[in-house]
């Protein structure tokens, strides 16, 4: 196989660990309205703790680049926002308040692919045994990742198989930037703590502004400080782990 | 990059730990300030200072977690539990699990000693972070004192706004701020030589402050500082906080 192609089949293979997110949802009926807040729970503190692991790798490469790339990001999703309070908008069955939240939710992790499918890449460039590290680590982080979207759209009604597949579709950046981002190193290099910082900054704001106020509204305090304690621990023991 | 840290050197650690620690309990005076500047301070301002509060001790989480997280991480699990299930426990038996701290209409005497008392657990669960942080390495502990010195002041302008609403005077509610926060010197002092006797249970402790801090923020600061100020200001204040304070640790240590 020609080395574009591995790296597109290793970025394809992320995509689809996506999907495994899906998987507990078809043993699971129904979520009610306080299952769906520690759902959101949950999803918030696994994303918190990515966000970490993404300030820190991102510091590593360039300081700077990372702070502009967390703003970028911040000032991204607030104007995401705006426009989409200005709108109507339908996501499947769902309109409105629910609509909109899914498609942040949607966007916020269709972006933060982006940087992850750069990640996929660039290893390559530093030899196949650290590309299969990355490639692997990537894979089983976005397991949870698709856990939260499913989450949060099976709780409103999307089956199964279209949970898998929104989750997928939110991780297909991965092999499409995986390839550009292997035959230009050079030139990705520079931009990926601009990249981690928007993710993390993304993401840290879909947790503060959008997930943990849902579901202090329909759980109490405590439940949610929970989970949300629970899954930023074991996502940050995780992280820890797949570095050695 | 390494910095000089003052004190690292020539001061004997345990005095390290007791100068710092005082440092950031003696902060909480400097809560004051806004209540000094204005004699009614909007109560979008307390959400706000919550989320700064908050932002600015997930940080200091993440550098104890980053720097303490050894290979034991089972044990790190255990104690996150343990961290977890005394704060459960302490809300619980005080019957303030879900105590709104910042009800400045409401002034009856038991609602004054609830917030007293939960601000005093708060404070000694602090000290502890500040405990185990200068047990891993002196530099890390004196930049999570530092870090919560600053946390100390958003907290304790929260605490203010309540004593204010009391009628207690500028100079009154200063001071119990302060008093409020002697925990934490105590706490990080005991801390710092149980760990020196007993170095086996570092692990434990970093696990227990991962989980107690987590916990508090979630369970206390976070809460009412979505009703009092809306969520695009909070998660704005909150996010930068916690961003500033890992990038901060990532420049200096």
């Amino acid at each position: 196989m020609s080395p574009v192609a591995l790296v597109f089949v290793y970025g394809t293979f992320t995509a689809l660990a996506t999907g495994l997110g899906a998987l507990p949802f078809m043993f699971v009926r129904r979520v009610s309205p306080r299952g769906l807040a520690s759902a959101n729970a949950i999803a918030s503190g696994l994303m918190l703790g990515a966000c970490f692991g993404l300030i820190v790798e991102g510091t590593e490469y360039g300081s700077w680049q990372t702070i502009v790339g967390l703003n970028v990001g911040v000032l991204f999703i607030l104007l995401t926002q705006r426009l989409l309070s200005q709108h109507q908008v339908k996501f499947g069955p769902l309109q409105e308040a629910g609509g909109r939240r899914m498609i942040l939710m949607m966007v916020v992790m269709t972006v933060h692919s982006f940087a992850e499918g750069v990640a996929v890449g660039a290893s390559f460039g530093g030899g196949m045994s650290l590309a299969v590290l990355v490639t692997a680590a990537i894979a089983v982080h976005n397991i949870p990742e698709g856990l939260a979207i499913s989450a949060v759209l099976r709780s409103r009604g999307v089956s199964v198989p279209a949970c898998a597949a929104w989750s997928i579709f939110s991780s297909l950046p991965q092999p499409l930037l995986a390839v550009p981002a292997f035959l230009f190193v050079a030139a990705f290099t520079p931009s990926l703590p601009v990249g981690l910082g928007f993710a993390a900054g993304a993401m840290i704001w879909m947790s503060f502004a959008e997930l943990i106020p849902e579901a202090l509204e329909d759980a109490p305090n405590r439940a949610v400080a929970t989970a949300v304690t629970a899954s930023l621990l074991a996502m940050i023991g995780f992280q820890w782990f797949l570095r050695g | 990059m390494r910095v000089h840290v003052p004190g690292s050197g020539r001061l004997n650690p345990t005095l390290t730990v007791l100068l710092y620690s005082s440092i950031a309990a003696a902060a909480a005076a400097f809560g004051v300030i806004p209540f000094a500047i204005r004699d009614r301070v909007p109560l979008a301002w307390i959400g706000w200072a919550n989320a700064l509060a908050a932002g600015l001790m997930l940080g200091a989480v993440y550098g104890i977690a980053e720097a303490g997280l050894e290979t034991r991480l089972l044990v790190a699990a255990g104690g996150a539990l343990l961290g977890l299930g005394f704060i459960y426990a302490t809300h619980r038996i005080s019957r303030t699990s879900d105590l709104d701290l910042n009800r400045l209409e409401e002034s009856g005497p038991e609602y004054g000693y609830q917030v007293l008392l939960v601000q005093w657990l708060h404070a000694a669960s602090e000290g502890v972070a500040i405990g185990v942080a200068m047990s891993i390495r002196l530099d890390l502990g004196i930049f999570t004192a530092l870090a919560l010195a600053v946390h100390n002041v958003p907290e304790a302008a929260v605490l203010c706004a309540v004593l204010r609403a009391r009628g207690i005077r500028l100079r009154d509610a200063a001071g119990l701020a302060v008093v409020m926060n002697v925990s934490q010197v105590l706490f990080a002092l005991a801390l710092f030589a149980v760990i020196s006797a007993a170095p086996v249970i570092l692990p434990w402790t970093v696990g227990f402050v991962m989980g107690a801090l987590v916990y508090l923020v979630m369970s206390e600061l976070l809460p009412e500082s979505y009703n009092q100020s809306g969520h695009t200001s909070i998660a704005l204040l909150t996010s930068v906080a916690m961003g500033m304070v890992v990038l901060i640790k990532g420049f200096l240590l």
